[in-house]
């Protein structure tokens, strides 16, 4: 056996058996000195002359026993134990340093690690299906800067006809889907796919097979509509059973046969999406009635569609074929040949892009916010450390005189400088061990914040342990690093002056100490910037409550009906609104019920274009909304008169207009009475303008309340039969939600029940990104705030205790104890300033890459710099006053007597 | 680590003590006693192993695997630490006599050398 490895199984069998080794080497040497006291009797030794000849033969048992022990042991492990427990004793002693300490690490490993587990699931993980970089995504270049992910199912089929460069064009779309089960219908998220979904994405499937084109028709494949399961689906619903292909499943009133169950790992094309059922595009007509999409042809864009590339082709080349054929794609899928040209005035073309890590309109969404956090974050990190080194600096300093004195009872220094490496070591894996305890939570709260009032997206917050293993390790290696200044400082220079300074009153030391204010001033300019940054969002964020939504939300319940499965006509219709309108208004409370097809901050869109007899046609959004709407919503209704219910579908169609689009159509004029005319669809139908209301932000509390009009809803064609109550109401909204479930049930059993929210929560699930930012902004700034105060209190603390006798010998010399003061706290005062003046100089700089976030505030706004400067400089003060409030109470005799 | 009761100082060379407590143990176990009176006699009185030097190498030729040690009965009744060579005790002692075998004899040349 190889002579070392047996030496440390060896050694790792002594190690549990520290005694029993102990014992059997005092008992091997003693039966050595038997030997020899009983030789030097047989010799004729005098017996009492034995024990001292045998002593002196033999020398001292104790330090040869020593000399075994040191043989057996690992010298390494045992004095690391040691000085393991040595470090934990030492940091329950200083438990604020401690606590410090491990809470900027582990805030800093964990956040860091959560944020960037997230962004590597959002934005930079590729999707999870053989040759992912073969993948792309199609867009179309239309007006304006972003292109467009969504298209229409004429062009898409006449993509996937004519795919050139592609070996497949899939489509997918996301659907809600009600499965039928043994009590009553459930919402399950689905997909709804193409013929060649699955082929392009090469994934086998876990059972069955998976949807083919022949499913993709109308009608479905000879035995009936075809679903696909996903895996977590088949275990939840079916639990399992192996024979589930075969099975049938009621989706949307309908029959569907399970196919096949796909494997866990594969989430289709959507990163944010765990659809559980995928079913076939063509079944999307069947599934969604009266109100489907498909039918909707060219003026539905809902499908993203993707591509894999043939063998050999770029995505470039790709994208140019696709920009070709755009012409003649047009001319297949969109009969409106006044609508090509207008578009292609406009340079429409299609595009392509690589597509390894799926599309997801989230990943547009919250790529800004979450760079932006993980900045933040790394800014606290950083943060943490230089405080952690500060810190660490400072204590070392004041355990210099410890270390001197061990130095001289014999240490060596590398003993010395090891110990105070276990110290670091053991602060960074606490720290970090706490990190990775919180990140899950820090996880959770962020994923919720995020994804707001999305119901069904879903976010992985699964942490990355790649990630986690970079941060331990860095943060590790850092505290580590740090730590080593300290300890080569401390033992660098000479012991007896160290032994013989002490804590004397020489100055000449403290001079040396110029590292730590450096870092403490770094960290003073870091948290500035930090501070700086919450402050423009949260002032952008207030100006954006404070802009105004044109309507008054406090107090306004919604709910929302889903009617789309109802087999109601127009006049059923409304009597069941009316009914609920009724029962709604006796409920306590209850100020004013009105109803409204859209509701505003939704990032909804419904419009079309509008004129009014020869001028030039406007794009107007659109709502449709009954009686009492305005007063309701506290909307202004500035001229004309209101809706009412009598106004029914028999009647002159009535439209309201907003004061923008008043003025649009028509300027200079009163609009009152005059006709306007939808121009883009065939129906041409003109409406008379009956009032004129205030201007009400639309798509979302960002852009400026667009030109806009509203439609009677009692004059509604009932097409698109789901619209939303709208409640002003006293009080809690708590109750309002039974009664209005207890309503519907009364009045249309198979409706399901209407969801509640208040206007309110979709203001701010509007602002979500914003509000995210501000969120965790000011979050991560009162974090920076109160680690630099404690870094400044910290350090001057440190340093002032070790100014006691110079301090006590300058109010002996009659120095009055404002000087004290003044002395201590402008130590602190110079850190500040230099801090201050180059986090302004560094915030100035940086914060221009906050200008896209901010709404109606500049990067340099004075009131936000201004108050950024005076929080630092109160915090500031406060660390330093203690250190010098304590100093000035130091009592000079005790002090000098102290030396 | 060997102190020589002649009065003629010489450093023996390095190891040595190791081998010699490897050829001691050739005939069969000893105790650390029987290794030092061995060696004592062995050597007409020559040498003698400090017990500080010969525990330590016991032990660490024990670590390294040469020696392995039981518990067992001296020839007083007593409880005593008995060693035996292992197997690769045996080959290291043969490669040791060799090596020494040849040194001595480099030496022998030197010194008669005219």
């Amino acid at each position: 056996m190889n002579g070392n490895l047996h030496e440390f199984l060896l050694r790792m069998k002594g190690l549990g058996r520290r005694q029993r080794m102990d014992r059997e080497m005092a008992e091997e040497l003693s039966f050595h000195e038997e030997m020899l006291r009983a030789k030097l009797l047989r010799e004729g030794m005098a017996p009492e002359d034995v024990d001292a000849a045998a002593r002196r033969q033999f020398g001292n048992a104790r330090r040869w026993q020593e000399r075994l022990r040191e043989l057996w042991q690992f010298r390494g492990v045992e004095n690391f134990a040691r000085d393991l427990r040595y470090a934990a004793r030492a940091l329950r002693r200083s438990p604020g340093f401690t606590t410090v300490a491990l809470l900027t690490l582990a805030l800093g490993v964990g956040a860091n690690t959560t944020v960037f587990s997230m962004i590597d699931g959002l934005l930079l993980r590729p999707l999870d299906v053989p040759h992912s970089d073969r993948l792309a995504v199609l867009s179309i270049k239309l007006r304006g800067p972003i292109p467009n992910y969504t298209f229409s199912e004429p062009m898409f089929r006449s993509l996937e006809r004519r795919h050139d460069a592609f070996a497949q064009v899939f489509a997918s779309s996301h659907a809600q889907l009600q499965v039928r089960g043994a009590d009553g219908n459930q919402e399950i998220t689905g997909q709804y796919v193409s013929a060649d979904f699955f082929s392009a994405l090469e994934t086998a499937p876990l059972l069955g097979r998976t949807l083919t084109p022949e499913d993709d028709r109308k009608g479905g494949n000879p035995a009936g509509f075809a679903v696909v399961i996903s895996e977590p689906f088949w275990q939840s619903w079916f639990g399992r059973a192996p024979d589930v292909v075969g099975r049938k499943l009621t989706l949307n009133n309908t029959l569907f046969t399970v196919v096949g169950v796909m494997p866990k790992r594969f989430i289709g094309t959507d990163p944010m999406q765990r659809p559980a059922l995928y079913v076939p595009l063509a079944t999307e007509r069947v599934l969604n009635g009266e109100r489907n999409m498909t039918d909707f042809g060219f003026h539905a864009w809902w499908l993203e569609v993707m591509g894999r590339l043939q063998p050999g082709v770029t995505t470039e080349q790709a994208s140019a074929s696709l920009g070709a054929s755009t012409h003649a794609v047009l001319e297949e899928s969109v009969p409106d040949a006044g609508w090509i040209k207008t578009q292609e005035t406009h340079h429409i073309q299609y595009m392509a892009e690589p597509g390894a890590k799926g599309f997801t309109y989230a990943r547009m969404a919250f790529r800004k916010p979450l760079v932006a956090v993980l900045a933040l974050c790394g800014g606290i990190l950083l943060l943490a450390c230089l405080n952690l080194a500060s810190l660490l600096m400072a204590r070392g300093a004041a355990r210099e005189r410890e270390l001197a004195t061990r130095l001289a009872m014999g240490a060596t220094k590398r003993r010395l400088t090891q110990q105070l490496l276990t110290e670091s070591l053991l602060i960074a894996v606490t720290g970090t061990a706490i990190g990775l305890a919180i990140a899950p939570l820090v996880a959770q709260a962020l994923a919720a914040l995020l994804l707001g009032g999305q119901r069904d997206a879903y976010l992985d917050t699964s942490l990355d342990i790649r990630v986690f293993a970079f941060a331990a390790a860095a943060s590790v290696l850092v505290t580590v690093l740090i730590g080593l200044v300290p300890a080569l400082q401390a033992t660098s220079s000479s012991l007896n002056e160290q032994i013989k300074s002490g804590s004397h009153a020489t100055q000449a030391h403290e001079r040396k100490r110029w590292l730590p204010r450096v870092l403490m001033s770094f960290e003073v300019a870091l948290a500035l910037m930090l501070v700086v940054g919450a402050g423009l969002l949260a002032a952008s964020l207030v100006r954006l409550y404070g802009s105004g939504a044109g309507f008054d939300a406090r107090g306004v319940q919604n709910i929302a009906f889903s009617m789309d499965h109802e087999k109601m006509d127009a006049d059923a219709l409304m009597r069941f609104y009316r009914t609920v309108s009724d029962g709604l208004s006796q409920l306590p409370g209850v100020r004013a019920v009105s109803f409204a097809r859209m509701i505003p901050l939704t990032q909804e869109v419904w419009d079309q274009d509008m004129a009014a007899p020869g001028k030039p046609s406007h794009d107007i959004d659109l709502n449709s909304v009954a009686p009492n709407y305005f007063s309701a919503m506290r909307i202004p209704l500035v001229e004309g008169r209101d809706f009412r219910w009598s106004d029914s579908p028999t009647a002159d169609k009535k439209i309201i207009l907003n004061q923008a689009s008043a003025k649009l159509l028509f300027p200079g004029e009163d609009p009152l009475g005059r006709l306007v005319k939808v121009t883009d669809d065939e129906k041409k139908a003109t409406y008379i303008v009956v009032g004129v209301a205030g201007d009400v932000k639309y798509e979302s509390m960002r852009e400026p309340a667009p030109a806009a009009a509203y439609f009677a809803m009692s004059q509604d064609d009932g097409k698109s039969p789901s619209y939303s109550a709208v409640v002003r109401m006293d009080g809690p909204a708590g109750p309002l939600a039974g009664a209005v479930r207890e309503l519907v049930k009364r009045t249309a059993p198979g409706v399901p029940a209407p969801v509640v929210t208040s206007m309110q929560t979709i203001m701010n699930d509007s602002l979500s990104a914003e509000r995210l930012m501000a969120l965790l902004s000011v979050f991560f700034a009162a974090c920076a705030l109160l680690v630099t105060a404690i870094g400044l209190y910290g350090t001057l603390a440190y340093a002032t205790a070790r100014r006691t006798s110079e301090i006590g010998i300058r109010m002996a010399l009659g120095a009055r104890r404002a000087q004290v003061v003044g002395m201590v706290c402008g130590q602190n005062a110079t850190v500040a300033l230099s801090g201050t003046v180059a986090g302004l100089v560094a915030a100035l700089l940086a914060s221009r890459a906050l200008a896209s976030f901010l709404y109606g505030t500049s990067v340099r706004d004075p009131l936000v710099l201004g108050g950024a400067i005076v929080a630092l400089a109160l915090i500031a003060t406060a660390a330093s006053l203690l250190p010098a409030l304590r100093a000035a109470r130091i009592d000079p005799m005790a002090a000098i007597r102290c030396e | 680590m060997i102190r020589e009761k002649q009065e003629e100082p010489g450093e023996l060379i390095q190891g040595t003590l190791e081998m010699l407590v490897l050829k001691a143990l050739a005939r069969g176990p000893l105790h650390g006693y029987g290794v030092v009176e061995w060696i004592h006699q062995t050597s007409q009185q020559v040498l003698k192993v400090e017990e500080g030097a010969l525990y330590p190498a016991l032990h660490r030729l024990e670590l390294r695997g040469l020696l392995k040690a039981e518990w067992g009965a001296s020839e007083n009744n007593r409880r005593a630490k008995f060693y035996q060579l292992t197997a690769e005790g045996k080959k290291r002692l043969e490669a040791e006599s060799q090596r020494w075998a040849r040194l001595t004899a480099a030496v022998a040349f030197v010194m008669q050398a005219s």
